[in-house]
């Protein structure tokens, strides 16, 4: 096994370091970058737990080889908040709505909201669910996750048009 | 209505934020200087005897630091469950110590054999790929009812019958044989549930690690890290001592009860021992499912017995459970079931039979609802054949036989105080439009897609007074800003106790909410208290933190006094109040004072009355003060595929008093979305031949999605108990009793069969709805009853 200098851009920064061509891309994130907001929950790509955006697209890093996403954009949770701190409106809807309970699943949830409300910012109640059905939860019910969603994308689409 | 500043209302909770963000740290988020890994190597057959054990090619391996067998651990056997240490001497009989750290024999596939510690991940799992293990394999018994056979296998040498556990039920009462002879109608219903798994998201890890002091620090998600210390010293180490081990419980990635049982922990502290370097315990999702805990299946069959006027006489309640290869919690859950599903409503007769046997199949344990679920499924069902047969609604038949206050509670020896089960069922079933739903007994349903409409009713507990050590301490001190901290005992394992708790110290102490901090999850830090489950936290630690926060309010108008009199007014401490943050008096008109004030003087007194405002509250609670529950579920079967999709659900509460509606929401919409679960599509399958799990991963076991959320609604019916904080009940629990029940009598009313084993998943429905229930494949080996 050969290890070598691998670079990754996470969150909008490079970040070099060592990887071995079995390592996942978690494995860079946690235990290289101490990016621990992304969670190992089944290691299979079956629960969603440890879902991270690359190029924008929702992928599972517990089954993506690290040097698979070299030379991709990575965004973890710990990049959804703005430069000044201001929190997503989807971290912020998850909030209003008690939307997290024990946690582990929220930030999968996060990431795979994101990039559903970025493909299609006015989504349906439906849209949602569909978008969010391989990411598992065991606490909420999901509803309240679902409610915040829906709620994000009307915070975004208002703020956007205020901008216009 | 109430003034309250801030009970009962919507708010969010403080541990969020760092949820949202990723900054929440979780044990496996946790690395120590120095520490290294942990794995476990899990037996690969179900039943065999250890020849032999060959560690030296693995210990070879560069980078491993030691593997660890059975003839290393101490040789002292213990019971996973941590409950032997909440319980009194006389129930001990149900807390069978029946394990060793690494096994000595293999008794489930998954039992573990062998531990390896390593300096990284990688080199741990190559060490366990090399560990020669000799097997010689035994027959296994893999059903509780081939175990109850004379010459069945053998699990536990000292346990030749393979009965684990026995009683009668606790509270046996009246003459149950001869109310069955008078009664005018008798109904009985079998049936068994499946081994749900608790499926926290955050599969199961722990670091322990001895510091050079030699004290050993834990850190481990537990539900109740002062009862796992205790169990650890008294069961696991005993040459350690309650005061050795300081053990802290990070943010917790789901319990659901699965986290009130010991874990990695000892083979983390073993590991730990010999390599004298910390030590990160962890298991995978296969593992998971292959040997930690589930839902204890319980074999039941519950007659019943009815006055044509729908005078519940009698219920006659067997129970055979299968613990799996280690008792862990499954007698302790199985008593459960019988008081608090029996109890739910008045009976003068009852009578039950408990038998736990042991088989070769992993270890079950408590899960959310602890036996209520699993009871519920067979009784609620039973209750409607009676129904039937008598010719009645069965909402009105409930509510013929609610209990009373002055009834004995399901806990018989005391009495139930409160009870608003009727409005429960009233609010419920106007919400629903029972009257118009439900058209009768034979009401003739036509086409591919039927609709059907069925309702269960419970009651648990608010932790367990009179049973468990339920008592729980807190201390509270103020900052020079008019802040709180609160230190407490709660486990924060997502249900929100930590925002309501906040809540009540904020009205109970009049500060501000948004300047309370909780900590907790250190036993070095907070008082003994046995942990989050049974639904005790807010009304046991609820109270607790209600009588010191009271003392703050009164320390605060006392040391106010003085301040008024700056603005000319004389009053006594009685005569003001303490409201978010606010000092104020009615006879003081116009005259505010910041706590801040108060709080930031009291500790710079350089004169005599220096001293930090403080205070400690204690509560005791005598009582179970249950909660109740009615549901009512609507649902759309199928004919031809056998697919039950829940159309409507609606769910009424009795919880005393919400401290905050938005987190009592939460709680019930996530417990009847594991309900739906349990109830259409959780199936925990064992291979008869070889007791291998086959559904080991998250693709086989299918776990509710957003795609299986139904419309819901969850009314609160608050009158205020007197005993409760605010009036709190406990509420997280209750949730998941009722779903299965519900949703089962509503496909009887569908199309008019009954699936005997959960989950009522679409092939076993289209078998039924094909061949009808009299034929179906198997009896009840409970009662000769089919399934």
């Amino acid at each position: 096994m050969s290890k070598r200098i691998g670079t990754f851009n996470v969150n909008g920064k490079n970040a070099d370091t060592i990887v071995e061509p079995q390592m996942l891309l978690v494995d860079v994130l946690r235990e290289k970058l101490d990016l621990t907001g992304t969670k190992r929950a089944c290691a299979a790509g079956n629960c969603g737990a440890c879902t991270v955006l690359a190029d924008g697209d929702p992928i599972c890093s517990c089954i993506t080889l690290a040097v698979a996403a070299e030379g991709r954009e990575i965004e973890t949770v710990e990049g959804l908040r703005a430069a000044d701190g201001t929190l997503h409106p989807l971290q912020q809807a998850f909030i209003d709505h008690c939307a997290a309970q024990c946690g582990y699943c929220t930030a999968g949830m996060l990431m795979t909201a994101k990039a559903l409300l970025e493909a299609n910012p006015r989504p349906t109640r439906e849209d949602v669910k569909r978008a969010l059905s391989g990411n598992s939860c065991r606490c909420t019910g999901y509803v309240k996750i679902i409610d915040a969603v829906m709620d994000a994308a009307q915070q975004i689409n208002a703020a956007k048009e205020v901008a216009a | 209505m109430n003034d309250f500043a801030y009970v009962g209302k919507r708010m969010t909770k403080p541990d969020i934020y760092g949820k949202v963000t990723g900054e929440a740290k979780y044990t496996d988020d946790i690395t120590l200087p120095g520490m290294v890994e942990g794995r476990i190597l899990c037996a690969p057959v179900a039943h065999a005897k250890i020849v032999s054990i060959d560690t030296s090619e693995a210990e070879a391996l560069p980078g491993v630091l030691c593997v660890l067998t059975h003839k290393d651990c101490p040789d002292i056997r213990f019971s996973r469950s941590t409950m032997a240490e909440a319980l009194p001497e006389f129930a001990f009989t149900g807390e069978r110590q029946d394990q060793f750290i690494l096994t000595d024999k293999v008794r489930y596939m998954g039992d573990w054999v062998a531990a390896v510690a390593a300096e990284d991940i990688t080199t741990a799992e190559r060490a366990l790929e090399l560990i020669r293990v000799e097997y010689e394999p035994l027959p296994p018994v893999l059903d509780p009812f081939t175990a109850l056979e004379q010459g069945a296998p053998v699990v536990h040498e000292d346990c030749a019958d393979n009965i684990a556990f026995e009683m009668d039920h606790p509270f046996n009462c009246g003459d149950v044989e001869k109310a069955f002879a008078e009664a005018d109608a008798v109904a009985e219903f079998s049936g068994v549930n499946s081994r749900q798994k608790h499926l926290h998201m955050e599969t199961d890890v722990a670091i322990a690690s001895f510091e050079s002091d030699k004290r050993l620090v834990i850190y481990s998600p537990s539900q109740g890290p002062h009862l796992a210390k205790k169990h650890l010293t008294k069961r696991v180490f005993p040459d350690l001592d309650d005061g050795d081990i300081r053990w802290i419980s990070p943010a917790i990635g789901g319990g659901f009860g699965a986290r009130l049982a010991l874990g990695v922990e000892p083979a983390a502290v073993l590991l730990a021992r010999h390599c004298n370097r910390p030590v990160r315990v962890t298991t995978t999702r296969e593992e998971d499912f292959q040997g930690y805990s589930s839902r204890t299946d319980m074999h039941q069959t519950i007659r019943v017995a009815a006055t044509k006027e729908g005078k519940l006489l009698a219920i006659d309640q067997k129970i055979v459970s299968d613990s799996g290869a280690y008792l862990s919690h499954s007698a302790t859950t199985s008593t459960v079931n019988m008081q608090k599903t029996l109890g739910v409503l008045k009976c003068d007769n009852i009578k039950g039979h408990l038998t736990v046997v042991y088989t070769n199949t992993p270890v079950t344990s408590g899960f959310r609802g602890y036996g209520n679920p699993e009871g519920a499924f067979v009784l609620q069902q039973a209750l409607d054949r009676l129904a039937e047969k008598i010719g009645m609604d069965p909402m009105e038949f409930r509510l013929r036989n609610l209990k009373e206050p002055g009834d004995p509670s399901c806990f018989v020896p005391v009495t139930l105080e409160h009870t608003k089960l009727k409005e429960c069922i009233d609010v419920g079933a106007e919400k629903f439009g029972w009257k118009d739903k439900w058209q009768g007994w034979d009401a003739a349903k036509e086409g591919r897609y039927r609709r059907g409409v069925g309702m269960s009713v419970l009651t648990h507990a608010s932790g367990a007074g009179g049973f468990l050590l339920e008592h729980s301490s807190c201390v509270m001190k103020v900052l020079t800003d008019g802040s709180l901290n609160l230190i407490v005992s709660p486990c924060e394992m997502g249900q929100g106790i930590i925002g309501a708790l906040t809540q009540v110290a904020a009205e109970a102490t009049g500060l501000r909410y948004e300047q309370i901090r909780i900590s907790t999850g250190d036993t070095d830090v907070t008082m003994f208290d046995i942990g989050s489950h049974a639904s005790r936290s807010m009304l046991v630690i609820g109270n607790a933190v209600h009588a010191a926060g009271v003392k703050i309010h009164d320390q605060i108008c006392e040391r106010a006094v003085k301040y008024f009199e700056e603005h000319q007014v004389k009053l006594e401490a009685s005569d003001i109040k303490v409201r978010a943050g606010e000092i104020t008096s009615d006879k003081a008109p116009g005259v505010v004072i910041d706590v801040s004030k108060v709080a930031y003087d009291a500790i710079y007194d350089f004169g005599e009355g220096g001293s930090q405002l403080n205070a400690s509250g204690s509560y005791l609670s005598t009582s179970h003060h249950p909660n109740h529950q009615a549901a009512f579920a609507e649902v759309e079967v199928d004919t031809e595929t056998g697919q039950v999709t829940v159309v409507n659900y609606v769910s009424a509460h009795d919880i005393g008093r919400a401290i905050n509606p938005l987190l009592v929401e939460a709680q019930m919409e996530g417990s009847l979305v594991q309900g739906i679960g349990f109830a259409l599509t959780e199936d925990f399958v064992i291979d008869p031949e070889t007791g291998k799990v086959l559904s080991d991963s998250l693709l086989t076991y299918r776990l509710p999605s957003t795609m299986d959320v139904p419309p819901m609604e969850h009314l609160l019916i608050e009158e205020p108990l007197e005993a409760g904080p605010f009036g709190a009940k406990g509420c997280g629990e209750a949730g998941l009793v009722n779903p299965a029940p519900a949703i089962a009598n509503a496909i009887y009313d569908a199309v008019g069969i009954r699936v005997h084993s959960l989950p009522m998943s679409a092939d076993k429905v289209l078998w039924a709805l094909k061949h009808g229930t009299e034929e179906a494949p198997g009896q009840s080996r409970v009662s000769g009853q089919f399934l």
